[in-house]
């Protein structure tokens, strides 16, 4: 019988490392320290001012992370996700200010158009068997020269329409917040319980008991935080409830269906998927699907964050804040392991490194060097992971 | 019950050629019920290519295909699974980074009912409780008595273990034959000793299991009949009882006299 025997271990620490919970132990390590390291050098970085706008701030980064780390979890790269971004923003914005049409409207086919280019992407990838490498890429310059285009001239457009712009400067009102955080927080629990009893009644391995409550305990004390410092400066932006809601669902999609289970299959291995009868070209196509959109989506927040779609927003470095998040985050370069919670960490990493380098009056070639060490030992840690065969 | 002696899986005069390279002429084979048959031969024999021909990997250029002595029509690895032949390749196509139970569901992953029918398909949620119990009924199955835990990611366990996950993977659908290719070739000892327990208990389970090993010494230890095939052509089928590794090693290597063993008696007519 598997009985639960190896989980009643002594050893508390293998105990929570061993469970898939700890994955997010060394991002969340990494931003502690950074969070110390800022908080103990500057004055201004523990209030709740600037964690709002630091966290507004990360949201588009966060945005696109999240949505690349389905593409990387199947062992691609999107390379063209801040070119989509500002495509999607930008068709958006001229259909807004140019053609007078409703802003829902027109966010629904910035996202409907950038669904399409990923599905364009995905169909080279998976069908004429170009790596997404250079699909991306091409698409990279591409579309940044389409964004140049839809912008004419001037290379940017401003966008003032108050449902754009209400996306980053509108928030929750902070009792709405706390109801929904209540829900949420008994919902886990409920859930937990119910999963527990179900699986105890059928004798199954369980999750052990202090696993479980140290996991909901966590998740409670953040979410609670959070919601406190969001509030008692101005509240939790729409932008960052869209954002939590979009992780949510590729939470559930990536951990919960069988369409997650064949982009984990085939960025594991891609043979073995074929063989047993997954459909490889369609979970690519899907995944690149899924990219387009949610650039788009990233985009539509850039544009509301800065109110105006310009050139150069979407051409410096939101995609390799993007991909560096995701990596940061523990989602691997080779495919196969990740998650998307991770991301926001990653994100939020990525966010406080160059929002505490700012307070402390670093430059911009200081910033650089930094980022770059991050995304280094980042990878090295993801490669080296790797090669040991899993175990993290 | 079926008769035991009734061949249960059952090819005749297969032929198959790639190009100019004939790889099987007029193949006749067969399993039984219980039955493990060992399929041996020289490299090149053609030992993989009839394998993938019962697995409905390859189609045939002419021959027929018979279970339970009826005539069907096996034209994808779809349709062999269909009628309960699992096939488990050399190379495992197990997935390291997922766990035991996801790796014993993948591909056809249960998922919940009611009000989630609604979604399509690949978005309802998995029905992780019947993942788990089927997971856990295969193992037990097989009697893995080293596996500490179904929620282990496949990558970690040993090369015995993962044999075993993917035999279990082929057994937990409602399988009644097992093809085996080479399933010991990269294992140790123990492990080797892990994989013959876990094909002797198909074996009891009333499984046919087709074997094909380079390795005699578990062959005479698993095997009821010897199938062998040197250069596309079944030459022999050999009671194990009742011949020697160095008569079999003889036969691999140089064929067989006509006259040297009676070996129609052994084979299932045709
Ligand atoms: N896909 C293919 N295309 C062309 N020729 C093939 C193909 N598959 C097998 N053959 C040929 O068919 C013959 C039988 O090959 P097969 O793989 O069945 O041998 P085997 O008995 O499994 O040998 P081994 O013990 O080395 O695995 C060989 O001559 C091989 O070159
Ligand atoms: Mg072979």
């Amino acid at each position: 019988m598997l009985a639960n025997s190896e989980l009643k271990s002594k050893n508390i620490f293998a105990n929570i490392t061993q469970s898939k919970f700890s994955t997010f132990l060394p991002v969340a390590l990494a931003l502690i320290v950074i969070w110390l390291y800022f908080g103990l050098t500057t004055d201004a970085f523990f209030s709740a001012r600037n964690f709002y706008y630091l966290f507004l701030q990360s949201t588009v980064v966060a945005v696109l992370a999240v949505g690349i780390t389905i593409v990387l979890l199947l062992g691609h790269i999107d390379l063209s996700i801040a070119a989509v971004a500002g495509v999607g923003a930008a068709i958006m914005a001229v259909l807004v200010s140019q053609f007078g049409m409703s802003a829902p409207l027109a966010c629904v086919i910035a996202i409907f158009t950038c669904i399409l280019i990923g599905v364009v992407q995905g169909l080279l990838v998976a069908i004429i068997g170009i790596p997404s490498f250079v699909v991306t890429l091409a698409g990279l310059l591409g579309f940044q020269g389409v964004m140049l285009k839809i912008l004419g001239n001037d290379g940017a457009i401003n966008v003032r329409d108050s449902f754009i712009r209400g996306i980053t400067t509108e928030t929750l009102p902070t009792t709405t917040s706390w109801i929904i955080l209540a829900f949420v927080i008994l919902f886990m629990i409920y859930n937990a319980y119910i999963n527990y009893k179900e699986r105890a009644a059928l004798s199954l391995e369980v999750e052990s008991i202090f696993i479980s409550t140290l996991r909901v305990s966590i998740v409670t004390l953040i979410s609670i935080t959070f919601v406190w410092v969001m509030n008692s400066y101005r509240g939790i932006p729409v932008a960052i409830v869209i954002l939590l809601c979009l992780t949510l669902l590729f939470s559930y999609v990536t951990k919960n269906t069988p369409y997650g289970r064949a982009l984990f299959a085939v960025g594991g291995n891609e043979e073995s998927a074929r063989r047993v009868g997954i459909s490889i070209q369609k979970t690519t196509i899907y995944a690149f699907a899924i990219i387009g959109g949610v650039s788009a989506l990233g985009g539509i927040i850039a544009a509301s964050r800065y109110a105006s779609v310009s050139y150069n927003a979407f051409s410096g470095n939101l995609l390799l804040d993007a991909i560096g998040a995701a990596v940061v985050g523990g989602t691997s370069l080779f495919g196969g392991r990740g998650s998307v919670w991770n991301a926001i960490l990653g994100a939020l990493v990525i966010g406080s490194l160059g929002n505490g380098l700012d307070l402390t009056g670093a430059t911009t070639a200081d910033k650089l060097m930094v980022s770059a060490l991050i995304l280094v030992s980042a990878v090295a840690i993801d490669a080296i992971s790797r090669k040991k065969g899993k175990k993290v | 019950m079926e008769n035991m002696t009734n061949p249960h899986l059952q090819v005749c005069g297969i032929n198959k050629s790639f190009g100019n390279v004939r790889a099987l002429l007029d193949v006749d084979f067969s399993v039984r019920r219980g039955e493990v048959m060992a399929l041996v031969g020289d490299n090149g024999a053609g030992k993989s290519t009839l394998m993938k021909v019962l697995a409905g990997a390859y189609s045939y250029d002419s021959g027929d295909f018979l279970i339970d002595g009826k005539n069907v029509t096996i034209n994808s690895p779809t349709d062999a699974a269909n009628q309960g032949i699992q096939i488990v390749y050399q190379d495992l196509a197990l997935c390291d980074n997922l766990d035991v139970i996801d790796n014993l569901s993948l591909g056809h992953e249960p998922t919940k009912g009611g009000i989630y029918k609604l979604l399509p398909k690949s978005l309802r949620p998995l029905d992780m409780l019947k993942m788990t119990q089927k997971a856990h009924a295969a193992i037990e199955k097989l009697k893995v008595k080293t596996l500490r835990s179904t929620s282990l990611e496949v990558g970690v366990l040993s090369g015995g273990q993962k044999q075993a996950i993917a035999i279990a993977r082929a057994v937990s659908s409602d399988s009644s034959v097992v093809l085996l290719d080479e399933p010991t070739a990269a294992l140790g000892v123990s492990q080797t000793a892990q994989v013959l327990d876990i094909v002797s208990t198909l074996k009891k389970s009333g499984h046919s299991v087709v074997y094909i090993s380079h390795n005699l010494k578990d062959i005479f230890q698993v095997a009821d009949r010897i199938t062998v095939m040197r250069l596309g052509e079944q030459i022999a089928i050999y009671e194990t009882a009742k011949i020697t590794p160095q008569e079999l090693v003889v036969a691999m290597t140089s064929g067989v006299e006509t006259d040297s063993q009676d070996k129609k008696d052994l084979a299932d007519a045709c």
